[in-house]
């Protein structure tokens, strides 16, 4: 039981990494986002699987 | 050529804003998202605690199809919404930072100018959507045992035809109004309306695109896929390329004013 919890849940734990990620990288190369900078930080990283998807959706500037 | 130049551009860009790495994700984690905590409930509960002693649950596992139905109805409701927000910019951005300006200044078309952005919106949505159902499906045959992945890789394709439909509103919005904001709530808007109008006449108008995935949801749990199923991707394709038409003409008259 606790091995197919581990092999199903491990490759969501590591998609939803990848997601903060890539938001991150992002983050970083774009000039300019709505609202500062540390406040997406924070959103991405501790705003759970809403937090990377509202950061592309609304993060950027134009 | 011109067109392809178009459709290159549009998916260089998708890439750039990293669109092709995180909405197959985003699907993705949807699509698992109910099928798995419906398995762990009882899991969930139980080490929750708050249970008064003695207290039996039992809750009835869900059977593969309602199983598989939970992804599709994921989709139906958080993907739909996301990729309304993800192309609500596609024309209506360009439109009011003069991006659109530039572009039209070389001789490009109007319709090239539509389909490809279209048409590159669709190839990301498509291979997401595709991604995410055979995800869900692999979670949910080893959680709730076996589904043939033809059905799901059929309805699956069928399933798309509901987005294009989506995005061929958006599209709509997207060739007269240039804040994306109110694009995406008036494509909202319309899905829902249409979508409670389809829910007050489903007797009357069996063939109405919203029905898709009812209809998918039965052809998962019979095997067999009905004629109501044909008619209403039909018309959803029918609908689609006619409103991708209009948008091509409401474009044309945004240039004369």
């Amino acid at each position: 039981m606790d091995d197919l919890i581990i092999q199903l849940i491990l490759p969501l734990v590591i998609l939803q990494l990848i997601l903060i990620i890539v938001a991150l990288i992002d983050l970083r190369r774009v000039e300019a986002t709505r609202g500062p900078k540390w406040v997406w930080i924070l959103i991405i990283i501790f705003g759970n699987l809403a937090g990377p998807i509202i950061y592309f959706i609304v993060g950027r500037k134009g | 050529m011109q067109w392809q130049t178009i459709y290159k551009k549009e998916m260089l860009d998708h890439w750039r804003h990293f669109k092709w790495i995180w909405v197959p994700i985003v699907f993705i984690l949807f699509a698992v998202m109910d099928p798995l905590t419906a398995y762990f409930m009882p899991i969930i509960l139980e080490s929750a605690g708050n249970v008064p002693e003695g207290a039996t649950i039992d809750i009835p596992t869900p059977s593969v199809g309602e199983a598989m139905i939970m992804s599709f109805n994921q989709l139906n409701m958080l993907g739909v919404l996301i990729a309304v927000v993800i192309s609500m910019g596609l024309i209506s951005r360009e439109l009011s930072t003069g991006v659109y300006e530039l572009i039209l200044s070389k001789p490009v078309r109007y319709s090239h100018y539509m389909t490809a952005k279209f048409t590159a919106m669709m190839t990301l949505l498509s291979v997401s959507i595709i991604l995410a159902l055979i995800t869900g499906w692999y979670y949910v045959t080893v959680l709730f045992g076996d589904l043939a992945f033809t059905q799901l890789l059929t309805s699956a394709i069928f399933y798309i035809f509901y987005f294009m439909l989506i995005l061929s509103i958006v599209m709509v919005f997207n060739s007269f109004l240039t804040s994306p904001g109110l694009v995406a709530f008036l494509s909202i808007f319309t899905v829902v309306v249409l979508n409670a109008f389809t829910s007050i006449f489903d007797h009357v108008i069996t063939w109405s695109p919203m029905l898709i995935s009812d209809y998918i949801g039965t052809y998962i749990f019979s095997g067999e896929i009905e004629t109501d199923l044909y008619f209403s991707t039909g018309i959803a394709i029918i609908i689609s390329l006619l409103l991708l038409w209009l948008s091509i003409i409401l474009l044309k008259r945004q240039e004369m004013h």
